[in-house]
């Protein structure tokens, strides 16, 4: 190897030149291939996947969202429908239970009622058995007075006790 | 006064004539600078990018793909690093000048590699989809007598493309070179006449030399060098685009 100090022509044609030209041409595609083209390209072509992977996300996402939705709407159209026949049944049972307490109260009262007019009948008849008594002895006193006789109390009880029977009626 | 305009300085000779020049060591140094800024753009990439870095490395992937497969259609995504590192390599070894390096691609070898690869691909896909027969017979169209005016036409497109960059950035160069000379000239002739030391000052200092070579520059170097970067890599992707397409 020798340093020189010439220079070419200012137009000079040399084969190894064009060569080297064609070569370094050729070394800077690679260079550029592997240091520019290629990471980018990668990084472009994962951002792309990246992409459309969360799209794909998304997509699944809404997709399961719609049919909870759904779900949801079919649970509470059900619930509704049960607490609907529930106020149902629930209004029903009561309704049935106050007219059967109306009507049990009713049927006391009548039969209290009943009572009191027997009790009240049952008093009736004492007193005027005991009414009866009374005047019957009454009358009878009254008469031996008059009379001034004993009367046979017993005779005669049945016969004053027939008229009053017939002056009661 | 005399102006030398020369190609790139020899550095290194190697065995079997095979010499390293400027080319090939700032080529070297592009793709060196390329190839870091990659590494440093990619290195922990996440798929939720938090960093500005992640966003220019994806931008600059996916606007590359708009640009290839928006001129050349979908099929052709696997052509996209081959244009990103023509494009990178042409225009950064234009933008190199800008340091005060030699352009790799004001050297002719350079851009006329650059428009053989294009060539053999455009022979290549014109040969797959018609068939070798068929790409024969295409060039004795419209009749037999045209078939070395279609073989010329064929090598014109690679030498036209070579030519075009390395004349563009080239002549940058050799502008560049004559236009300083000339502001020195003047500028000698303008102060070379004060008495004295004053004059000597004054002759070395590069006084009309400030102004005018930065807007050159401006133009030779970055906007000839974006364009010519964008220009190479247009046609190659619609000469091999249309190569490929069914006649």
């Amino acid at each position: 190897m020798v340093i020189m100090s010439a220079t070419l022509d200012f137009l000079s044609v040399n084969v190894w030149h064009i060569l080297m030209a064609i070569g370094n041409l050729l070394i800077l595609v690679l260079i550029l291939k592997k240091f520019l083209f290629k990471p980018v390209q990668n990084i472009l072509k994962q951002r792309e996947e990246e992409i459309s992977q969360t799209y794909g996300k998304a997509d699944k996402a809404l997709e399961e969202a719609e049919s909870e939705k759904e779900l949801y709407r079919q649970k509470l159209d059900g619930a509704k429908a049960e607490a609907d026949s529930l106020i149902e049944s629930a209004s029903k049972r009561a309704k049935e239970e106050s007219s059967e307490i109306i009507s049990a109260a009713r049927e006391e009262a009548a039969a209290r009622r009943r009572r009191a007019d027997e009790d009240i009948e049952l008093a009736k008849k004492k007193a005027a058995e005991e009414l009866k008594g009374s005047v019957s002895e009454m009358v009878i006193g009254l008469a031996s007075e008059v009379v001034g006789r004993e009367i046979d109390e017993k005779a005669h009880a049945a016969l004053i006790d027939e008229a009053i029977e017939s002056l009661g009626e | 006064m005399e102006i030398e305009v020369t190609g790139a300085k020899i550095l290194f000779e190697l065995p079997f004539g095979i010499t390293i020049t400027e080319t090939q060591v700032n080529m070297w140094l592009v793709m060196l600078g390329i190839a870091i800024f990659c590494i440093w753009l990619t290195h922990d990439l996440k798929v939720r990018p938090t960093s500005r870095r992640q966003l220019v490395a994806e931008f600059l992937v996916k606007t590359t793909e708009n640009f290839v497969t928006g001129n050349m259609g979908a099929a052709w995504k696997g052509f996209v690093p081959y244009i990103a590192a023509l494009f990178s390599l042409a225009m950064f070894s234009s933008l190199i000048s800008l340091l005060g390096m030699y352009p790799p691609t004001s050297d002719l070898n350079t851009t006329a590699g650059w428009a053989i690869m294009t060539f053999v691909m455009i022979t290549f896909f014109k040969i797959k989809t018609n068939g070798p027969l068929g790409y024969a017979k295409s060039l004795t169209e419209p009749i037999f007598i045209m078939t070395p005016m279609n073989v010329l036409g064929e090598f014109a497109t690679p030498l036209s493309m070579a030519f075009r960059m390395f004349g563009n950035v080239a002549s940058g160069t050799v502008v560049s070179a004559l236009v300083y000379a000339a502001l020195a000239a003047a500028n000698n002739a303008l102060f070379g006449w004060l008495p004295g030391i004053l004059g000597e000052m004054a002759e070395k200092l590069p006084i009309l030399q400030l102004g005018l070579p930065a807007v050159l520059s401006l133009y030779f170097d970055v906007f000839s060098g974006v364009l010519q970067a964008f220009i190479f890599c247009m046609l190659t992707m619609l000469y091999i685009a249309s190569a490929a397409e069914k006649e």
